[in-house]
């Protein structure tokens, strides 16, 4: 994909997104009473509005540049974009933060850290594997719950600490 | 003089410096763990307060304070997290330094010039504190809106190569903090009946996510080690910044520190807007601006330089009008009233050796943490020898701690997650992250203090335009943004010019 698809690309999804944003917006919140009171829709619908504009323009700088801005899309500063990885993390946090609320946090650790190490960095030492797994979580409690004295989350349902 | 050698006998006391010194510690410990700020620290700090003689007591808080904000430069140089959000701006050319092997240097260096805008705001507190508290208290809701305003015009040097999509960044910032109940009316926004989002999108789980969530994605994406890494970990050094280096960024300091000050004399403000303008000020005059971004040191010195200063500032209207600036010095406050000592006017007559004691406390935190730091930069730097993966994970395990703990929620945990995706795609599609937290720091106060101001004025513009101080900082927010129109014009001439091609 070249820059200028992508900026199309972003510039349609931004203004869908102010347009159901100013949707919300005008559905949802109340307007101020007049007078000094501006109100609480004012300014997250002048930021939907602003979005939009701005979407706007991009996309009229990417029709005006046409092929001259046909740089690729990746430049070598930024991250090379991979959507298999960036899910999979998406959900190891969202199953790390359920497991936290269920079996509390030394478990939830201990589950997760094993989980990752074998599945998504394919460790095989197994002196590394049990190192990490039980080194980080019990580090980390006797770290932060015993010596800095944070509460750490307690499970629902099975609670070690 | 009496008063000072009483403050002397008070505050040198083995127990008053080694409590300084435990605060410093804990600070710095909870500044440099992104997610655990040096408030919650305060707030854990206080109850132990209680059975300690007063100085003691407030060099506890004061220590852990000023841990605390410098600390944040330690996760924000070496992994690219902000430990707090004062030290987003470090992060700029911070990691990039990291990233090239100079960690050491650049760690060195921010803990030198944190000190020093920490002792040069307190010099500013000793021999100004009662004009800069009259100048300061005249800020209204008028000025404050322009100074925010000013602030945020800071998004123009923070985009990078395209203005538009800094400004699209920097609005979907001030998007995501409308989220929530709004501060004025209690009313509910856009958070569609969920209780968890009426408290809105916390900001220290934004940053989190924006920072860490992207970093771990890349980290976990490359299954082993990469040559590249391998060869970053080889270079690692360990070296203190040379004298020469900071005496030729001794003018930026000097700026930096009186900004810095300034900023967090008004109440209200704080680190981050001083830390982000000084950046964007230390990027303006810079003769290299070019390489800011990619580990000029410049980048580095203005920001720790200036939210280091905000604490001597945000001392000025606490001490002589008892009005705390942000939550951390509400819990300082807290701490001396426990005290027996009463902030305002009448402090420095009846409690005068306290007083001198507290100023003594600060130098000694500073003297604290440049020795804990300088120390520590031996400990800090291994932490670039953990196989990249290994440290994802650690991070992640932290980054999940420090969302927990903030409301004790898993909400923020899920919020870091979604957040942190977000900004992974954002990067890809090569808009940038900084002005989002610019966006997402100065939002609330825009939309406050521009609200408030309306009230005050019965719906009239006119608070705006009749305030000298409003106008002086619309004006330098009109400057900045002409500038950057005017170099962005220039380089697109630039570029369209045809290169001429010589045979020879």
């Amino acid at each position: 994909m070249t820059g200028r698809t992508q900026d199309i690309v972003v510039a349609t999804t931004l203004l869908v997104l102010s347009c159901m944003w100013i949707w919300f917006v005008t559905t949802t919140i109340r307007t101020g009473f007049g007078g000094g009171d501006i109100g609480p829709r004012a300014f997250p619908l002048m930021l939907g509005v602003v979005l939009a504009g701005l979407a706007v323009l991009l996309m009229v700088r990417c029709y005006l540049a046409g092929a001259e801005s046909a740089e690729p899309s990746h430049d070598e500063d930024s991250p090379h974009f991979t959507v298999v990885p960036a899910l999979v993390v998406l959900g190891e946090i969202l199953l790390y933060g359920f497991l936290l609320q269920k079996v509390g946090f030394l478990l939830a650790t201990t589950a997760i850290v094993l989980f990752i190490m074998l599945f998504s960095l394919r460790r095989r030492s197994l002196k590394m594997i049990m190192g990490v797994t039980l080194g980080v979580p019990i580090g980390a409690w006797l770290i932060f719950e015993k010596l800095l004295g944070i509460h750490l989350a307690n499970g629902s349902l099975v609670n070690l600490g | 003089m009496d008063a000072f050698l009483q403050a002397t006998s008070l505050a040198m006391t083995p127990i008053a410096i080694a409590c300084i010194g435990l605060g410093t510690m804990v600070g710095l410990i909870f500044g440099s763990i992104p997610g655990l700020t040096f408030t919650v620290a305060l707030a854990l700090a206080l109850p132990i307060t209680f059975s300690l003689d007063a100085v003691p007591a407030i060099g506890l808080l004061l220590g852990t304070y000023i841990g605390g904000m410098t600390g944040g430069s330690v996760s924000s140089i070496l992994l690219g997290i902000p430990g707090t959000p004062s030290a987003a701006a470090t992060v700029l050319d911070g990691h990039p330094m990291t990233k090239r092997g100079d960690a050491s240097i650049a760690l060195g260096t921010a803990v030198i010039v944190s000190a020093f805008g920490g002792i040069f705001s307190l010099i500013v507190m000793v021999l100004l504190v009662d004009v800069v508290a009259a100048l300061a208290i005249g800020f209204g809701p008028a000025e404050k809106f322009a100074l925010v305003l000013f602030g945020l015009s800071t998004i123009c040097g923070l985009c990078g190569g395209s203005l538009l999509k800094g400004l699209v960044s920097g609005v979907l910032g001030l998007m995501i903090m409308t989220i929530g109940l709004d501060s004025i009316d209690a009313v509910p926004r856009l958070t569609f009946g969920s209780i968890n989002l009426l408290q809105g999108v916390n900001l220290l789980v934004a940053l989190i996510g924006l920072f860490a969530v992207p970093f771990i994605i890349e980290a976990f994406s490359e299954s082993k080690m990469s040559k590249a890494q391998s060869a970053r970990v080889a270079k690692i050094r360990v070296e203190l910044p040379p004298f020469k280096l900071l005496w030729r960024n001794f003018g930026l300091m000097l700026r930096c520190s009186a900004l810095g000050t300034a900023i967090g004399a008004i109440p209200g403000t704080g680190g981050a807007i001083a830390s982000f303008l000084a950046y964007d000020h230390a990027k303006r005059f810079s003769e290299k601006s070019e390489s800011f971004g990619k580990g000029n040191i410049q980048g580095v010195i203005a920001p720790e330089t200036a939210n280091n200063a905000v604490t001597g500032g945000t001392m000025i209207p606490l001490l002589s009008l008892g009005i705390p600036g942000d939550p951390a010095t509400a819990i300082v406050l807290a701490g001396l009233m426990i005290h027996g000592i009463v902030p305002g006017p009448a402090m420095f007559m009846n409690n005068a050796a306290e007083v001198y004691g507290i100023y003594l406390a600060i130098v000694v935190a500073y003297v604290w943490v440049l020795g804990l730091q300088l120390v520590g930069i031996r400990l800090f730097v291994h932490v670039l020898k953990i196989p990249r993966d290994i440290l994802a994970l650690i991070v992640m395990v932290l980054c999940a701690i420090g969302a927990w703990s903030i409301r004790n929620s898993v909400f923020d945990v899920y919020a870091m997650a979604v957040i942190g995706a977000l900004a992974y795609v954002l990067v890809a599609v090569r808009i940038p992250l900084t002005p989002i937290i610019l966006g997402m720091v100065l939002g609330p106060s825009l939309e406050n203090e521009f609200r408030t101001g309306m009230m005050l004025s019965g719906g009239s513009l006119d608070i705006f335009l009749t305030s000298p101080t409003a106008l002086v900082f619309f004006g330098l927010a009109a400057l900045v943004i002409g500038l950057q129109l005017r170099s962005e014009f220039k380089a697109k001439r630039v570029s369209k010019q045809p290169v001429e091609v010589h045979d020879a």
